[in-house]
């Protein structure tokens, strides 16, 4: 099952990963200043939020990691085809 | 080793092309670029899809057109998604149009657009927009829109909808 984990110290509550998240995962403390993960279950893994938050404070685990094509030996076998 | 470093190098470049070409077409054909390739993906769909099964069921259709890709030696993994809240994976919009969410997670599109430094939800995505569009032209036999909702750096977020 996918984990999404905000580091609450690093998090600076700039919103950028609600204005991203294309499924709406995050919602915004008003007390603490800080985003939340809401819904886990929504959670697509696109990363977008990782990548998006300015202080890196945003951490997935166990999603799938898009395969590298470039370096997979056995998806250039299949691409034999292309070539 | 060296025949499958040689296609491999091959393979990269084709890609590296592929993207060059998407982004060099853009710039002055504009909105053409799209249809084009749009055009592109559509014959293509109805090529690889033309012995699939048919049938009036979305997610039957949806499960077709991954078969038509895996035989085709196309790794394009995706998966329908159901938001928490919503009651079923197919859902309707006002105009009556059977719609449904769509992840795309290994794209080759995604990994040539980043190899080559281009954005996305260009001409290229817009390539798999058509492919969907001819593959269910031919299996369910409606016409299909498929709109980028959101495209990540690790998986994109796509709405199929389907014509009543």
């Amino acid at each position: 099952m996918l984990e999404m984990i905000i580091n609450d110290k690093a998090c600076r509550g700039c919103k950028l990963c609600l204005d991203v998240c294309p499924t709406d995962c995050f919602v915004y403390n008003e007390e603490t200043n800080k985003a939340i993960v809401d819904k886990v279950e929504n959670c697509i893994g696109c990363l977008s939020c990782a990548y998006i938050c300015p202080s890196g404070a945003i951490v997935h685990k166990n999603h799938h990691v898009v395969g590298n094509f470039y370096r997979n030996i056995y998806f250039s076998k299949r691409m034999e085809k292309f070539l | 080793m060296n025949e499958i470093l040689k296609k491999r190098r091959t393979l990269q470049e084709t890609m590296n092309f592929m993207a060059a070409l998407s982004a060099g077409i853009e710039p002055i054909l504009g909105r053409g670029a799209n249809s084009m390739t749009m055009s592109a993906g559509r014959n293509l769909g109805r090529k690889f899809s033309e012995n699939a099964n048919k049938t009036d069921d979305l997610l039957e259709a949806i499960a077709e057109v991954r078969k038509v890709l895996l035989a085709n030696n196309c790794l394009w993994l995706f998966e329908p998604f159901k938001p928490v809240g919503q009651e079923t994976m197919v859902t309707t919009n006002d105009k009556g149009q059977n719609q449904v969410l769509i992840v795309f997670r290994d794209c080759m599109i995604r990994q040539a657009l980043f190899r080559f430094g281009h954005p996305q939800q260009g001409s290229l995505c817009n390539m798999m927009y058509g492919f969907f569009a001819g593959a269910l032209e031919n299996i369910m036999g409606k016409k299909t829109t498929l709109e980028i909702k959101h495209a990540g750096e690790n998986a994109c977020l796509k709405l199929l909808t389907v014509e009543a």
